[in-house]
């Protein structure tokens, strides 16, 4: 109690320089804090960003080489590469061979972006170290076009594009990221089924609810699958360009363009999961290693595609705002050290005093060091409330960020591709203008977390003993005698 | 109780060597009252700071029962200190922020007293100072001469054998400073304390047992005095 007491009746006799260190603390706690949180904040935008191209469960994807619409005998999972309007009527053409297409026939031709996988290389990823999941999908891009009736008409149409995701692994998927508004996702039952999960997005633009139909592969010699729609899906406003329908993996990999028995087991997306996030580099080499000639992406190199003022932020807020955090907290520290060293010095006659009376030296430092301790944790405690309201005025006041997201990328050995970029174009290969690059707007929330509290309370105590182990360094080297000497 | 033998304090002040107490023999004994007079300067409160231990001889020995004060660790000395030495100041040294009972509390709290303990102590040594309805009161709200009573009952309230005085009469009205004086007779003579008092002051000095006089570092022992 008698410790108490004196800490604090000294504490209140220098109340004004008590409360000078206290926000000097303060100051600089709250900035880490308001730092911290913006910058958690940025990167938790651009994650967000990030994760609606692939889905929130995943780690790293695998792309293989792109396959280049047009090139026959290259097509192992069929797609129809063109149609001929001549005299004679429309003509279908598909690995070189042609049908006649009849006038106000609607055809599809469905394809893969990406060259593809066999079941045992997604087999091959899951059983890597590092990896704790692995699942494969398989996009298609279908092109839908209607025959016109009169000759000399061109054909009209649409793109859309199909994502068979693994219902067994639905948190690899790119279904992950997003929120079912209408109806429910596939359960595992429905691997086989004909179901389809629709973005609400494209629900919209077809008129489409749960119960609509939805055909896939209507094309001469194909066979066609209709769907039914079982849910509506509103992917993240971030994901640059959401797959429109979602379909069970082993459906879409049984849809066929051409005669012949169904491609099987095949996919050309790879979606993996890391055992920890430490470890994402190790299965990003891992996977390289295992399937050197595709494409292994992870969120870090996508960050490098994506630009705009969320990344600045980020930066900003990493770099420059987290070294004048520093300086701040620096110069906190130094005039908590000063002051409490010069009170010390003031005090030289008292702590004489006390050695005279027997008391020892570490007693004595632990009352400097517990006053010093008080105003420290005193300074946490406001500079967390200082953090606090600084992070709740960058919310209130920053600008909207933006992030613009490439639509399409070219996929190379060891650059980045993005899953939501495939090279739609016309059946003769043509790229489609509407997946230019796309720039969303992304709120900037930054967080107050409770490990930046505690990297705040560290900090403002770690000043605060600093401050006391300075002065106690100056009561050590006290002897009575000359203490008791100095004139008061 | 003390016994020195060619205690020589010299003191370093820049590049020049200044001897405070030169080749001092002296005996002190046991309840018995020393006062040392001398000009300032000549090594009056030297004398007193090397008889508590504040302070390390540069020549000869000081034993206290027999404990060479010069040679003993920092942390034993720190501890005799606060069993068997009471020192009581010109300026009094008060603890500004702690209250006159607070400020003889903090005498009995390196002797690991529990505060009940500490409390009952400090109201006797507040009572034997005349002193107890002051025990709330701070420093500032107490004159000189209740503040050097309560310095005086700081130095009692752990019973120690040897209370060190330094000029305690020295910033007291007329006054007050005999009733100082009559205080301290009057407990050195119920405790069988020794007392070794620093005073300019001859009237005091003489109701001393024995005076000594410090010239440049040398002491003298006068025998006469009213108390013998």
């Amino acid at each position: 109690m008698f410790f108490y007491t004196y800490l604090r009746r000294e504490l209140r006799r220098r109340m004004r320089q008590a409360i000078f260190i206290t926000l000097g603390l303060a100051l600089g706690v709250g900035l880490v804090v308001t730092v911290a949180a913006a910058s958690a904040g940025a990167n938790r935008a651009q994650s967000g960003v990030l994760s609606a191209l692939y889905g929130v469960g995943t780690n790293v994807t695998v792309t293989g080489p792109p396959v280049m619409i047009g090139r026959f005998g290259q097509v192992k999972m069929g797609g129809l590469t063109g149609i001929q309007v001549n005299a004679t009527g429309v003509d279908f053409c598909h690995n070189g061979k042609c049908e006649k297409a009849s006038a106000g026939q609607s055809v599809q031709s469905v394809g893969p972006p990406y060259s593809a996988f066999s079941s045992a290389d997604v087999t091959a990823v899951a059983r890597l170290h590092d990896v704790s999941a692995a699942a494969g999908g398989l996009l298609l891009s279908v092109n839908a076009q209607s025959i016109p009736t009169t000759s000399g008409s061109g054909p009209s149409g649409f793109f859309f594009s199909v994502d068979g995701v693994d219902t067994g692994h639905l948190a690899l998927s790119p279904l992950s990221a997003g929120t079912i508004i209408s109806g429910h996702l596939f359960t595992a039952a429905d691997a086989g089924a004909d179901v389809a999960v629709v973005d609400s997005g494209y629900a919209a633009s077809h008129h489409l609810t749960v119960g609509s139909a939805i055909t896939i592969g209507n094309a001469p010699g194909v066979t066609s699958v209709r769907f039914t729609v079982i849910g509506i899906v509103r992917q993240p406003t971030a994901a640059s360009t959401p797959d429109d329908v979602y379909i069970p993996l082993a459906r879409a990999q049984a849809l066929q363009t051409a005669p012949g028995p169904a491609e099987t087991g095949e996919v050309d997306m790879i979606y993996a999961t890391a055992a920890s996030a430490a470890d994402i580099p190790a299965v990003q080499h891992e996977i390289a290693a295992l399937l050197p000639h595709d494409t292994v992406t992870t969120q870090a190199s996508l960050a490098g595609e994506v630009t705009g003022s969320v990344k600045s932020a980020a930066s900003l807020a990493s770099d420059l705002g987290r070294w004048l955090a520093v300086l701040v907290l620096i110069a906190a520290f130094a005039v908590a050290c000063l002051l409490t060293v010069a009170a010390v010095t003031r005090r030289a006659r008292e702590f004489g005093m006390l050695k005279a009376l027997g008391w020892r030296t570490r007693r004595i430092v632990a009352q400097v060091l517990g006053e010093s301790l008080a105003m420290g944790i005193a300074g946490a405690a406001v500079g967390v409330g200082l953090g606090f309201a600084g992070a709740a005025i960058i919310a209130t006041i920053a600008p909207t960020l933006h992030a613009t997201v490439p639509g399409f990328i070219a996929p190379t050995l060891s650059g980045a591709s993005s899953k939501a970029a495939m090279p739609r174009g016309g059946l003769n290969g043509e790229l489609d203008p509407a997946t230019a690059s796309h720039t969303v707007a992304v709120p900037l929330h930054p967080p107050v977390t409770a490990g930046v509290i505690v990297l705040a309370v560290v900090l403002a105590v770690a000043g605060g003993l600093l401050a006391g182990g300075f002065g106690s360094w100056r009561i050590a080297r006290l002897r009575p005698a000359s203490a008791l000497a100095l004139v008061a | 109780m003390y016994q020195l033998t060619g205690v020589t304090k010299l003191y370093q002040k820049s590049r020049r060597t200044v001897p405070a107490v030169i080749g001092l023999d002296l005996v002190i004994g046991d309840g018995e009252w020393l006062a040392v007079q001398g000009r300032t300067g000549h090594g009056k409160s030297t004398l007193l700071n090397l008889l508590g231990g504040l302070d390390r001889p540069t020549e000869g020995s000081i034993e206290l029962d027999g404990t060479g004060l010069g040679t003993l660790r920092e942390t034993r000395l720190t501890r005799l200190r606060a069993e068997k030495i009471g020192f009581i100041f010109q300026t009094f040294n008060l603890i500004p922020t702690l209250s006159a009972a607070e400020n003889v509390e903090a005498a009995l709290i390196p002797l690991g007293a529990g505060q009940a303990e500490r409390r009952a102590r400090v109201a006797v040594a507040l009572d034997a100072v005349a002193l107890a309805d002051r025990a709330a009161h701070l420093p500032t709200e107490l004159s000189g001469g209740q503040q050097q009573r309560v310095a005086i009952a700081r130095a009692l309230v752990k019973d120690p054998q040897v209370v060190l005085a330094n000029e305690p009469t020295g910033n007291l009205d007329e006054d007050t400073r005999d009733d100082i004086i009559a205080l301290l007779e009057t407990l050195w003579r119920e405790r069988g304390l020794t007392l070794v008092l620093v005073t300019h002051d001859t009237a005091i000095a003489r109701r001393a047992q024995r005076t000594g006089v410090m010239t440049n570092g040398h002491l003298t022992i006068r025998q006469d005095s009213a108390n013998r």
